[in-house]
């Protein structure tokens, strides 16, 4: 206020301090309001069937029973037995074994396709829609089809083994041979995708660097080890990861053509879960596994956050 | 139609301070160009009027109301982007329709409004199209239809024509100041351009850092820069910088630089009142606009010995680079002036043309306007 | 004169183009063979891929004492349609079919719903807590069903009343599969890449957050919607574990638990259980080879998410 006329400057601000927070504040909420309401939706069913159930998940594997009936406090039992009970790291072998394998096959031969479509485009829709279909199944039908393939009585590769005059093999009796059918139907089945994965990948790769590659006198495997190989590398690494993590989790074609046998020898951690929870009704034993699996998933998610962000990091500072 | 105020408006992004403590008044039915280079603040001014970001302190108002916790549509401003900002999925008519369906219109308003708004800015045989199918230009006047229609106190307009060829964006120029002697709407324009803001402003807020550092009439901005900044900002070529200090000779002063020894006119400096402010400041800068200066024969009394370095000519005029008083010197001449490289000559002005900065960058030639907000005050008395 | 020109090679222009086009024809076989070597291999992986559907065909539509014949040929003597019969009348197919619709449907929607509010608050609302919340979502990404299938069973048997959800039930089966974060942080994503400007400009003209949610930014997310909606209906349609924890009950089977429950029943009607593969298998690969561009999209998607 001016002392000598006693007009206020145009300037002069009509709010004190304390009221302009105030108002400010209720401003805000206002907003932040219809931002929450938004979420809700989704927030509420992912804390009742996603967040409490891992915690519970955690309390559970100190109890037992709870499914058919009240569930009943057991302290540290189930890891006790958990512990003392080959069972399960069996099938924590089963499944690592099972993992490195359908990778490194699917992996090796999604590649190659991959490879191959991207140079010979012609034509390539209608093998990219064919490798495709086995996705679509469902993996119990997966399951049947390899039952087919394998089946001791007429089974296709028993019918060329005795056509060829070696004799019929049983397959789902052998434990290392039963492992394989799971590895090859489940490779069978992913190699569509994964194909795809690749083929987009190779094809973010700008031709340019290829050519330059040519020009400069590089040839075809030269160029694939030196050039595309290390630009592939982060959606590799990204795809290990996350391939890891389904396989991890097989189960259904376990479930329609082994059911874990023979004599546990194809049982993979999300069988062994099943079999204790549903089956046997070792519920202690079901919980205390699912805890382990879950922590296992959660490990390897972690790390492949950290493979992420450090290749970012190392790219950065070799930028700098 | 109303008058916006800001009142020592703060912003701040993280610990970054955009707007430092800006205080403006836009009068009813001016238009205000708020001119500065990216990262001013410039447009960040122009968001928080929309409400579109928050003050951190400070009030806007408009039209004698308190806006800043009140919704950007209740508060009646109209906003063009620089990117035009229309919805993709909808035809123009559409478009310009939008904001009076949201607010419920009856439809035969609507439609009248429409097609009053498409008239105005020439836009009735494109209604039907997608945004998608229109040039920069068309696109940019659906922009305008949709800010019109609503009838807005105020248009807020953030670079609109930077997005626009060269020749478009002078047509639409003489356009929107045809529109806005027709309309009459209080009107906020932020560019970087300062051809712009000298040719569509009533009045320019020149911003630097998050500062204001002057607001006037084009004229005044131009003809009595506050400071460096705004007159090196404004003009092009810009104003040229010599490095020197002053010396008071027998009642009068006179500018010491390398080479330079010129006396100044009194109607510049005025000698009283100034010595001690000058002598605390210590260097000075001399001002002088390429179109002042004269190119004269080397070894004249009163001026500034040089030599020309680069000869460019440009059709209308000849941009000569000097080696004077120990920087670059850019004078505009004659375009058949006979002047080669490595000539020698002396730099004349008129004394009363010249601009003397302090150490701080002030101006302080006696008309020039302090920094600030009470430049208000001295552009509405002046 | 000659014993110069000797020393220097053939002379002869004649001479050096035949070389040329002796390596140039040399080439070209070469990549004809690599060529014809590509190609054998994709069939080959064709076949591979596609054949033992095209196989399943065959026992489907044969009696079960002309299944196994010696040696094994791929054309049944006589087409057979009963076995498609027996699927429709001695087993809950039908039943299982409509449960595996609703199921896959209803959840596909839900998920849709609440992803595409979800995703757009996160990427263009701003409160405080935005980036935990979202950080609390990308978290559970990766969280395994299994680890988690026993708590939901004993949470969706324990619902109250009026969620009408229980084990054996529509909502029970449903409810737990539609919080996927998958799905909200691709809608994240895809929001994110559109202008900001839009919204603000939606803003001025006074829409609300809802309005702005379905006026301007839903009709432009089009394409990422189709492609939420088809991966997760497929996901859903295949989806094992979680239906066979919470179905006991014949009638409220889906698909595929229900024909994994034919092996038990029907071990050695090889017929029937082919019988009923084909049919589940021959409308998803009509579906497929109509909509086959979204398909392959959303595998894409998945490449390129990174």
């Amino acid at each position: 206020m001016s002392a000598i006329t006693g007009e206020t400057a145009w300037d002069e601000l009509s709010l004190s301090p304390e009221e302009y927070r105030r108002a400010s504040a209720r401003y805000r909420q206002r907003r932040s309001v219809t931002g929450y309401l938004f979420l809700l939706p989704y927030f509420l069913p992912f804390l009742v069937f996603l967040v409490v159930p891992v915690f519970w998940s955690l309390w559970l594997s100190f109890n037992q029973g709870g499914i058919l009936d009240r569930a009943r406090f057991v302290g540290f039992r189930n890891w006790q037995e958990i512990g003392s009970d080959s069972q399960l790291t069996i099938s924590i072998e089963n499944t690592a074994k099972y993992v490195v394998a359908a990778i490194f096959l699917v992996f090796t031969l999604a590649l190659f396709l991959a490879l191959i479509l991207n140079r010979y485009r012609r034509g390539s829709n209608v093998f990219k829609l064919a490798l495709y279909v086995p996705l679509l199944a469902p993996a119990v039908l997966v399951g049947l089809i390899w039952q087919f393939v394998a089946n001791y009585d007429f089974g296709l590769i028993n019918l060329i083994l005795t056509t060829i005059g070696v004799g019929r093999v049983n397959i789902f009796g052998n434990g290392t041979l039963a492992l394989l059918t799971i590895v090859l139907a489940e490779v069978w089945r992913g190699l569509g995708f994964w194909t795809l994965y690749f083929l987009a990948s190779l094809q973010n790769i700008p031709e340019e660097l290829l050519d330059a590659a040519r020009v400069d006198g590089a040839r075809g495997i030269q160029r694939f080890r030196r050039v595309t190989i290390p630009l592939l590398r982060p959606m590799l690494l990204f795809a290990i990861v996350i391939a890891i993590i389904a396989n991890f989790q097989v189960f259904d074609t376990v479930y329609v053509l082994t059911q874990g046998g023979p004599y546990e020898s194809t049982s993979t951690m999300v069988w062994f879960i099943w079999e204790r929870l549903f089956q046997f009704q070792q519920t202690g034993q079901g919980y205390a596994a699912a805890v382990i699996l879950l922590g296992i998933i959660l490990f390897l998610t972690a790390l492949s956050f950290w493979l992420l962000g450090s290749r970012r990091r190392r790219r950065r500072s070799a930028l700098a | 139609m109303a008058e916006v105020l800001i009142k020592h408006l703060v912003k701040r992004f993280g610990k970054v301070e955009a707007v430092r403590d800006v205080s403006l008044r836009v009068a009813d039915g001016e238009f205000l160009v708020l001119l500065g280079p990216s990262g001013c603040g410039k447009s960040t001014i122009l968001r928080v009027v929309a409400g579109l970001e928050d003050a951190d302190a400070g009030e806007i108002v408009i039209g004698e109301r308190l806006v800043n916790f009140v919704d950007p549509v209740k508060r009646n401003v109209a906003m063009v982007f620089q990117n035009y900002a229309l919805y993709p999925h909808m035809t123009v008519a559409k478009n310009i329709a939008f904001p009076l369906q949201i607010a419920k219109k009856p439809k035969a308003e609507i439609e009248a409004a429409v097609r009053r708004a498409a008239g105005i800015l020439g836009l009735d045989d494109l209604l039907e199209r997608l945004p998608g199918q229109l040039s920069g230009g068309q696109r940019q006047r659906v922009a305008l239809a949709r800010a019109i229609v609503r009838e807005p106190h105020a248009f807020l307009m953030d670079e609109p024509l930077s997005n626009l060829d060269a020749q478009l964006r002078i047509q639409t120029r003489l356009e929107l100041i045809q529109l806005h002697a027709q309309l009459g709407i209080t009107t906020m324009y932020v560019t970087h351009d300062q051809v712009e803001a000298m040719t569509m402003g009533h009045r320019i807020a020149v911003m630097n850092h998050g500062v204001l550092q002057q607001i006037g009439t084009p004229q005044d901005v131009y003809r009595r820069p506050a400071n460096v900044f705004v007159a090196t900002f404004l003009g092009a070529p810009p104003m040229n910088m010599i490095d020197g200090a002053l010396e008071s000779v027998g009642g009068g002063w006179r500018f010491r630089g390398v080479d330079a020894d010129v006396p100044l006119s009194p109607e510049v400096l005025s000698p009283p009142e100034l010595r001690h402010e000058i002598e605390a400041r210590g260097e000075v800068k001399l001002g002088l606009r390429p179109e002042h200066i004269r190119v004269g024969p080397p070894g004249h009394d009163g001026g500034i010995p040089g030599r020309v370095e680069f000869i460019e000519p440009v059709g209308s005029d000849i941009y000569l680079t000097v080696e004077a008083g120990g920087t670059t010197v850019q004078v505009r001449t004659d375009p058949d002036s006979p002047l080669r490289p490595g000539d020698n000559v002396t730099l004349m002005f008129d004394p009363w043309r010249v601009h003397v900065f302090g150490a701080d960058g002030h101006n302080l030639r006696r008309d020039a306007p302090a920094v600030g907000s009470t430049l208000v005050q001295a552009a509405a008395a002046g | 004169m000659a014993v110069e020109s000797a020393r220097l090679g053939p002379a002869s222009g004649d001479e050096r183009h035949a070389d040329y086009a002796q390596a140039a024809r040399r080439r070209r076989t070469l990549d004809l063979g690599k060529g014809i070597a590509a190609y054998t291999v994709l069939t080959l992986f064709a076949v591979i891929a596609v054949g033992p559907f095209l196989y399943l065909l065959s026992p489907s539509l044969r009696h079960s004492y002309d299944l196994f014949t010696f040696p094994p040929q791929w054309l049944p003597k006589s087409l057979y349609l009963g076995n498609f019969g027996a699927v429709l009348h001695q087993t809950s197919y039908v039943r299982w079919g409509i449960n595996t619709l609703v199921f896959a449907t209803s959840v596909t929607l839900l998920t849709l719903a609440i992803d595409t509010l979800a995703g757009y608050a996160f990427a263009r609302m701003h409160f405080p807590g935005r980036g935990i919340l979202f950080g609390l979502v990308v978290a559970t990404l990766m969280i395994p069903t299994a680890a988690i299938v026993a708590p939901l069973y004993i949470i969706v048997s324990h619902l109250p009343s009026w969620t009408h959800a229980g084990v054996n039930t529509y909502p029970g089966m449903i409810l737990p599969m539609v919080c996927s974060p998958l799905g909200v942080f691709m809608m994240r994503q895809f929001m994110s890449t559109l202008p900001e400007g839009l919204v603000e400009a939606a803003r001025l003209d006074g829409a609300s957050e809802l309005q702005i949610f379905r006026k301007v930014v839903l009709p432009l997310m089009k394409p990422a919607v189709v492609v939420l909606g088809i991966f997760t209906f497929m996901m859903q349609w295949v989806n094992f574990l979680w239906p066979l924890a919470i179905t006991t009950t014949d009638s409220m089977k889906t698909l595929t638990v229900g024909i994994a429950s034919l092996q038990g029943q029907f071990v050695t009607n090889w017929g029937l259980i082919s019988a009923a593969a084909v049919m589940t298998m021959g409308p998803i690969i009509v579906v497929f080879l109509i909509f086959q561009r979204w398909f392959v999209q959303a595998s894409m998607a998945g490449a390129l998410k990174q």
